[in-house]
């Protein structure tokens, strides 16, 4: 970077405006972290370098000019919208970088309800966009846990994926049009159609980009219909995780499309069924919906399939209703869990992964037997199967710790990355992917490579094409 | 120092939707909440009291003094995750007294139950428990329990501490504000909004320790207690359901710069407060 800390902010405020350059010392400190570093924000500590402003961006033409700005200065920038990251993406890893903020780009610019699309800025928080649609009888069919917070830019940056991907897919199977700004300030649109042939899907190089190639600006989604009335919950308990494995799979293969197809362990099954689920037992979780036949036949033949295995027991559907409609996370959840973290020194904390029907219960049973033998201080180990597919499953980890004879700075090293350690290398052993749905961020970095094996290839070319002098989000998908 | 304290498993009320409430609001002899599909939790001021007895606990141990907690529960089946948390968390005892009849708004029964395991478990220099439980508790369990038992009670504690003098420094809510009260044991202190809410996690470890000690159940029988002949002395019914209004009104501040919206909160707002101070 040629240029100061003031020299930036002041570069900045000459394009964007003083009033939407933030400066403040403690709006620096909280916009140089995400999630990952939670516990160390909870407690007023921040290790990462400081950037030297966030920028509210107003226009995609502000977009492009910041950017173009920190390309010929080389100073790296952090995309962010709704800030509901997980994994160190929106961690400033360079000192004086700059805070490129979407959220207030919140417009939502036309609901086609012929074509069945959406567009939105990408500012627009998911649940405004599902609010909005929902008054009109459809649905985005995304329904992420961070859905009350989470904001389209960044479900699209990260390749997220919700509770009912079983039947609408994920972010990826969604966005079928939208706008992004590379660092040279080039700003593209890729059209809304239902599918094209034109050579390579070029979606693809802008969603999961982690705002490590461009700033996504505008999305445009499918929609469909919404008929919660003819929603079947169904759940099950059953003997082992093997077990349940298999009942997903036959699900899948026999050509069901619950919206909703989750198989939780005894442990993560104990901390959200414990008033209904027996001690030692796995529950299979499902919910059948579309039109009134589509939906009855789904359940039905789920029924049919499960009624086969002797080892599952049918539970009363209304648990299950119940629990899925308190699951969302918003604004009062965050702040109950800020004080129970502080007061108590127990976090939580997420994994998730994917493999192939064959592997993933060796990479669930292995991760576990690792974790309880080699991180001290766990107070939970467990996980659910969340998001599955013709041909395998994820795994998302579910894992509590009490932080212990270390400072706030030493809960990364000391519990999060050793176990992110764990099931990396349990799911790269067994064939699978080691980023479901978070992205990667900067946490799993450290396996870029070894998970993307000889296309790691590809990955550096699109980085170095699109991105050659190296300020978009350093650090994160491509390890620093 | 012998410490009992009392807890309770409830439906996690706030994990109800607004149609399963409006659902209960039906005439005297129809309203009832259905909460048999609601996850379990602690009572929040029952979990408060527990903190505040493992805190005490560790203060003790700091000096060398040593505290027997035990945990009482007057519940079903499903209080018994509960209490094999509270074990690996260090209480050597877990009492559940299995009612066998729904003691919802029959505060005296279950006052009467309270002390009558209180008195079965030796009593307690210090018992502890929540001031309240749930939407449409009436709060008053433990005085009823300091009654039955003779025994001076103090509410709305925030805090209490365990000095040298063997007395207990307790802080509490007054009307007029905080206080803090120097106090004798025995005694009942009812916990409300405590300094500390959560109630520490056991770790895996802790939980082998314990895995094969269990909960000590009785019945009512086994106390002496008929719950009929206690709850006479005080039972409530459900009578109706009337939601709160929680609606807000908004107004969208507008302004090209950040100079024009607080001028324009200021304007609408703040000139009016400070001119009515």
């Amino acid at each position: 970077m040629d240029l100061s800390r003031e020299a930036v902010v002041e570069g900045l405020r000459a394009i964007a405006g003083a009033d939407n350059v933030v400066t403040e010392r403690h709006v620096l400190e909280e916009s140089s972290i995400d999630r990952f570093r939670m516990f160390e924000g909870l407690h007023g500590l921040y290790t990462q370098p400081l950037p030297a402003a966030v920028v509210m961006a107003r226009s995609t033409e502000m977009i492009a000019d910041v950017l173009r700005f920190a390309n010929e200065h080389g100073v790296n920038v952090v995309p962010r919208t709704g800030q509901t990251a997980t994994e160190g993406g929106l961690e400033t890893a360079v000192p004086d970088s700059i805070v490129l903020d979407g959220s207030g780009l919140d417009r939502i610019l036309a609901i086609d309800e012929y074509d069945m699309q959406a567009t939105c800025q990408c500012g627009v928080p998911l649940q405004a966009l599902e609010d909005r649609v929902r008054e009109l009888g459809l649905t985005t069919g995304h329904s992420p846990q961070s859905k009350p917070l989470a904001h389209l830019g960044g479900l699209t940056a990260t390749r997220s994926i919700g509770q009912f991907s079983t039947l609408y897919g994920g972010i990826e199977d969604m966005v079928v049009g939208l706008e992004a700004v590379f660092p040279d300030g080039t700003v593209c649109r890729i059209k809304n159609v239902p599918r094209r042939a034109v050579g390579p899907d070029i979606r693809h190089i802008v969603i999961g980009n982690e705002g490590a190639l461009c700033f996504i600006t505008e999305v445009t989604v499918k929609l469909f219909p919404y008929l919660p009335r003819n929603n079947v919950f169904l759940g099950y308990t059953v003997d082992t995780m093997e077990h349940g494995f298999e009942v997903l799979r036959e699900v899948m293969v026999s050509g069901y499309r619950p919206s909703v197809a989750r198989l939780y362990d005894p442990a993560d099954g104990a901390y959200h069924f414990a008033h209904f689920l027996p001690e030692g037992l796995s529950i299979l979780i499902f919910l059948a919906e579309g039109p009134a036949g589509v939906a009855a036949a789904t359940a039905a033949g789920i029924d049919d399939i499960v009624a086969a295995r002797p080892e599952c027991e049918k539970v009363d559907g209304r648990y299950i209703e119940t629990w899925f409609a308190d699951l969302n996370w918003g604004p009062d959840k965050i702040a109950a869990e800020r004080e129970q973290i502080l007061q108590t020194g127990n976090i939580n904390r997420t994994t998730e992964v994917a493999a192939g029907w064959s592997a993933i219960n060796g990479i669930y049973e292995n991760a576990v037997r690792r974790i309880l033998a080699e991180i001290p201080d766990m107070t939970m180990v467990g996980g659910h199967s969340s998001h599955s597919y013709v041909n395998g499953t994820n795994m998302y980890f579910n894992y509590f710790y009490n932080v212990v004879d270390c400072g706030p700075e030493g809960e990364v090293t000391k519990y999060h990355t050793p176990i992110n350690r764990i099931i990396c290398e349990e799911t790269l052993r067994g064939g699978g992917a080691i980023v479901h749905h978070h992205g990667l961020g900067k946490a799993r970095t450290p396996w870029t490579r070894d998970e993307y094996g000889t296309s790691y290839h590809m990955l550096e070319t699109m980085k170095r094409a699109f991105d050659p002098n190296g300020i978009m989000n350093k650090g994160t998908i491509i390890p620093a | 120092m012998r410490i009992l304290v009392c807890c309770k498993v409830t439906p996690d009320f706030e994990a109800l939707r607004e149609s399963e409430w409006a659902a209960g609001a039906g005439s005297e002899s129809e309203a009832r909440v259905e909460t048999r599909f609601t996850p379990r939790v602690l009572n929040c001021f029952d979990e408060a009291a527990l903190e505040t007895a493992l805190r005490l606990s560790d203060q003790l141990a700091a000096r060398g003094e040593e505290a027997a907690l035990a945990a009482l529960s007057v519940g079903g089946q499903e209080t018994e995750p509960f209490l094999a948390t509270l074990r690996a968390l260090g209480f050597e005892r877990t009492v559940r007294v299995s009612p066998g009849a729904d003691l919802d708004f029959r505060p005296a029964a279950t006052a009467a139950l309270i002390a009558a395991a209180a008195r079965y478990l030796g009593g307690g220099e210090l018992i502890l428990l929540g001031d309240r439980a749930g939407p449409g508790d009436g709060g008053t369990v433990p005085f009823r329990v300091a009654e039955e038992l003779g025994r001076p009670c103090l509410s709305r504690v925030t805090d209490v501490e365990a000095p040298a003098d063997g007395r207990l420094r307790v802080g509490w809510t007054a009307d007029d504000g905080l206080r803090r009260a120097t106090i004798s044991r025995p005694c009942i202190l009812a916990v409300g909004n405590a300094v500390v809410a959560h109630l520490r996690v056991p770790t895996l470890g802790d939980r082998l320790v314990v895995r094969h000690h269990v909960t000590e159940v009785l019945s009512p029988a086994d106390l002496g207690v008929d719950l009929e002949t206690a709850a006479a002395a005080g039972t409530c019914s459900l009578m109706g359901l009337d939601p709160v209004d929680r609606s807000r009104q908004a107004e969208l501040i507008v302004g090209d710069t950040s100079r024009d919206r607080a001028r324009a909160v200021y304007d609408a707002y703040v000139r009016k407060a400070l001119e009515e101070t």
